[in-house]
């Protein structure tokens, strides 16, 4: 098993391709913190103006963990994209190269397979976030400093102390890892089904797209069925920035989240394991 | 008979010129009293209850300048005061200049005896509108203040004193104001639950906000450079 993952690895890790999301993720933290450096202020302006009005705010609001929580707002839009990039190609990948036969041929079981090819994206999904928390949290830090953390909500001007936010980070990429683990089984899932490794990626792009636009639509019709639909819950690292923190709310995200991962790698066994592989 | 009621028109108009003047004299040893303090710092503990807002206690200096310069410093932290925060200041509710000051008698506020005296400035311009002031004779403090304006809504200053009462200094003020909402778009924010399933504290509530400070400490009027109040 062991040598089997290490071999997963190996061939994920030597494909440039693989790269290109590092590099995706540098680019957005690195255009976004250029932005805020340049025009921070008159954005902050915009985003507080009916706050402004009524009281003066000073020090440095625009720190580094207020940045980081900009960029994590935006980028975990797009990283299920660059999930998809690799969790997508793992099983359909080798089916297009005519590879996934001959893996079967030697004496591992499919369940076994799969289950590597998903340990596997969820590792490469670790390292992503790694990433992610050094491109956003450290890089901000060094940039724009430290301070006390604003998060804005619709109807709610919360405020953090400084002492207070890391292990909050900690927990939210935690949850984003987790988050990101369901969009990773989701392809692989995908994958399964296909022999070309474009079908999956879109295919995951596509229910992630229209599940964030219902997720977000706040219309009385799609409230009921909300509260299903794991895009709902993939915001749950927000909750770690609220006060009081709903932890339950929380938890219950995780758990769905959970058992989504558990249900899509479950069915991506139970699919792989009658598919007839011609290729 | 013509005599007799002119005398106690005489004695009636005679006896509330005494009462005006009266009042009079207690605003102006009262204002001339709190003007006494030049500047000073003050270490204190701020909790701002505002129902849009969650916010932490706050520590750190708070900075004065006579005549209405004001600064929260947090040693590296975010400092939140009120848009007009000069407002946080006695001296700042009560009218400058010429006012008519009336007697509105005795009351009690927290079972203690004071004198509620309404103060009127003369100058139309004046954001100032209406000041009522509760005021404790005997150790010429005020105790409560209630100020109408026309840009801030009426604004409501209880104090409490201790250590400082020489100054005129309070220990605790807590003022009520008025506020109004914030809104964003819920597109933009991305909401990962309403705040409204988020309940506020009691006295968060409504559209009043609250903002009590405790001072730990003062220094006074041991002289406060300008360049500290400057927009950095």
């Amino acid at each position: 098993m062991r040598q089997l993952l290490q071999i997963e690895l190996f061939k994920i890790f030597k494909r440039p391709r693989t790269y290109i999301s590092f590099g995706i993720v540098t680019a957005i933290s690195l255009v976004i913190q250029l932005a805020m450096l340049t025009d921070g202020k008159s954005y902050m302006g915009f985003a507080m103006q009916g706050l402004n009005e009524q009281f003066d705010i000073h020090g440095n609001i625009i720190n580094g963990y207020f940045i980081t929580y900009i960029i994590l707002q935006s980028l975990l839009i797009q990283i299920p994209l660059l999930i998809a990039l690799v969790a997508g190609d793992t099983l359909a990948g080798e089916a297009n190269q005519g590879t996934l036969r001959l893996m079967l041929t030697k004496p591992i079981s499919r369940n076994k397979l799969v289950f590597v090819k998903f340990a596997s994206s969820f590792i490469y999904t670790v390292a992503l976030i790694i990433w992610l928390a050094i491109m956003t949290l450290f890089l901000s830090l060094l940039i724009f400093g430290k301070g006390d953390m604003i998060n804005l909500k619709s109807d709610t001007f919360i405020m953090i102390l400084q002492d207070d936010i890391m292990w909050r980070y900690a927990a939210a990429f935690g949850f984003a890892l987790l988050a990101m683990t369901t969009i990773a089984s989701l392809s692989l899932l995908l994958s399964a089904f296909a022999d070309n490794s474009i079908g999956p990626i879109i295919a995951t792009m596509g229910i992630v797209v229209v599940l964030t636009i219902l997720s977000n639509l706040d219309l009385p019709l799609f409230n009921h069925i909300k509260p299903f639909l794991f895009t709902s819950h993939m915001i749950g690292w927000k909750g770690f920035f609220d006060d009081p923190i709903p932890y339950a709310a929380i938890a219950q995200s995780a758990f769905v989240l959970v058992v989504y991962t558990v249900g899509f790698v479950a069915i991506t066994m139970l699919y792989f394991n009658k598919k007839d592989i011609k290729s | 008979m013509r005599r007799k009621v002119c005398l106690l028109g005489f004695i009636l108009c005679a006896a509330l010129q005494a009462q005006a003047t009266d009042a009079t004299k207690l605003f102006d040893s009262l204002r001339n009293k709190i003007l006494l303090v030049k500047d000073y710092s003050a270490e204190v503990k701020m909790k701002i209850n505002v129902r849009f807002m969650r916010i932490p206690e706050l520590s750190g200096t708070l900075y004065f300048k006579s005549p209405d310069k004001m600064r929260l410093e947090r040693h590296g932290g975010l400092s939140i005061l009120p848009k007009k925060n000069n407002s946080l200041m006695l001296r700042n509710l009560i009218p400058p200049g010429h006012a008519t000051v009336i007697d509105a008698g005795i009351t009690t506020i927290a079972g203690k005896s004071v004198r509620l005296i309404k103060i009127v400035p003369d100058d139309e311009n004046s954001d100032i509108v209406l000041t009522k002031i509760w005021i404790d004779e005997q150790q010429l403090l005020a105790v409560r203040t209630e100020t109408a304006t026309r840009t801030q809504g009426t604004l409501v200053m209880d104090l409490e004193y201790g250590r400082y009462i020489s100054y005129g200094l309070p220990d605790h003020v807590t003022l009520t104001m008025d506020v109004k909402d914030f809104k964003m778009p819920k597109g933009v924010t991305m909401d990962y639950m309403e705040s409204s399933e988020v309940k506020p504290s009691e006295d968060a509530k409504g559209k009043k906000g609250t903002i009590q400070i405790r001072y730990l400490s003062y220094e006074i009027n041991k002289g406060i450079s300008d360049d500290l109040f400057k927009e950095r």
